[in-house]
């Protein structure tokens, strides 16, 4: 996608898409069933994620000489686990009701495989531009598999988007029903399958 | 520097650094926090009685008008009698009392009850008959989300509304949740005291309906009061303010 340009631009373009960390590493799946039931949720939970993986990128990349090799898996965490406990405080301090809709999630941020993953494979071994850019690129391509999803649910689920009645009363009054399963685990399950069906089918044709 | 202190030395820093901003960042944002946890406690205080619905969303200063408005704390000594403020006994049990046109409406039990994970905080209100309930809502919980969790939402919550502490004897018996749903698992002359279950929490039923019981117990006094006196405008000694 982005094979001429800088090696800044390459690496947040790999995350979007090519090297997607939903669709392609198949990575943080369990908070991408989770958090998807609204719209607002997952984009809450996408920016509080692409804020953690950035930041931790950047931190750890920048550091990268002078972490001491035996101590940096505990050194990484304790980098991401300081990032994510900021990030909660500033949701409950500033988006209450949505910090309570995603409950331990935020939490959960620190054993997001994508946010080690990515502080492991990428952040140690390149310098902190490109790093941060990863962390963007990654934590965007989470998002949007995120955002879709949740679109998808909150539409046949509630009739709604971000809170906000779409499929008109008329088509309730001609026997139109919501989806129930949309609200359930399972159908984030499907969506996800269909999604990174359809991306990696469009992967290949582009190759 | 050899490898084992050089570790040493810089888990130590990187410690320092870290606690000095997450101290920062608890610290100042507290205030915020503890402001966005009033509101929301008063939201559901509104909200067990039906003054407010679950999915509106209303600013902290709006929040503070309405609950100014309508609700008034006081406070019961042993017997349920309402005591003043100025008389206030250690052991006296705060209550909330839902305040229209000079009548009570209904009376709210703040509920600190074990959950299967930790305590689980909310409100129970119940109306002026002394024993019908008017609403129940959750604030604060530890349990499994979308299993335990599902207490929070309004679907099991709803369910609340219009059962019955007492029997058809008029004797306390406390309001239970069922294993499963009420109508199928209960007997018909003890539906009215059973809510449905949420299935794959039987666990967070279970502290949840002792723990209903122990605070309902606690409260009994003030209820059999309501019973024998539903009357309005309430003869309630000590309740301005």
């Amino acid at each position: 996608m982005a094979s001429k340009s800088s090696p800044a631009m390459q690496a947040f373009g790999q995350g979007l898409w090519s090297n997607n960390p939903i669709a392609v590493q198949v990575l943080g799946i369990c908070s991408a069933l989770a958090v998807t039931v609204q719209l607002r949720t997952a984009i809450v939970m996408c920016l509080a994620l692409t804020a953690v993986l950035a930041g931790s990128n950047l931190i750890i990349s920048a550091l990268r000489r002078l972490i001491p090799r035996n101590i940096r898996i505990i050194v990484e965490l304790c980098v991401i686990s300081t990032l994510v406990i900021i990030a909660d405080e500033l949701l409950r301090a500033f988006l209450y009701d949505v910090s309570k809709q995603l409950s331990v999630f935020v939490g959960l941020i620190i054993t997001n495989c994508i946010v080690m993953g990515r502080a492991e494979a990428f952040a140690l071994g390149n310098p902190p531009w490109p790093a941060f850019m990863d962390g963007l690129g990654n934590g965007l391509g989470y998002g949007a598999v995120l955002i879709a999803v949740a679109f998808f649910r909150e539409l046949f689920g509630a009739g709604k988007l971000l809170g906000v009645q779409v499929v008109p009363q008329a088509f309730y009054g001609a026997g139109y029903q919501n989806m129930g399963f949309m609200l359930l685990a399972p159908a984030a399950f499907i969506l996800i399958g269909l999604l990174v069906w359809v991306q990696r089918e469009l992967i290949e044709r582009q190759k | 520097m050899s490898g084992p202190t050089r570790s040493l030395l810089f888990t130590l820093v990187l410690c320092v650094v870290c606690s000095l901003l997450l101290t920062g960042a608890a610290t100042g944002l507290k205030d915020r926090q503890q402001r966005n946890m009033r509101a929301d406690r008063q939201k559901n205080l509104l909200q067990s009685v039906g003054l407010v619905a679950s999915d509106q969303r209303l600013s902290a200063d709006e929040i503070q008008r309405r609950y100014d408005a309508q609700i008034r704390q006081v406070w019961l000594d042993e017997a349920g009698r309402i005591v003043p403020e100025a008389d206030r006994q250690p052991a006296d049990l705060p209550l909330y009392l839902y305040v229209k046109d000079d009548c009570v409406e209904a009376y709210i039990l703040p509920i600190d009850a074990p959950g299967l994970w930790g305590q689980i905080n909310g409100y129970l209100a119940l109306e002026s008959d002394g024993s019908t309930v008017a609403g129940f809502t959750v604030y604060r919980h530890q349990e499994t989300p979308g299993l335990g969790g599902e207490i929070e939402e309004r679907w099991f919550q709803k369910n609340f509304v219009g059962k019955r502490i007492t029997n058809r004897g008029g004797e306390f018996v406390s309001v239970r949740i069922a294993r499963g749903k009420a109508s199928e698992v209960v007997a018909p002359e003890r539906q009215a005291n059973y809510v449905d279950g949420i299935s794959g929490a039987t666990l967070t039923g279970k502290f949840l309906s002792s723990g209903l019981e122990t605070v309902l117990t606690r409260y009994e006094p003030v209820a059999v009061n309501f019973r024998q006196n539903p009357t309005c405008p309430a003869a309630l000694p000590g309740a301005g303010g």
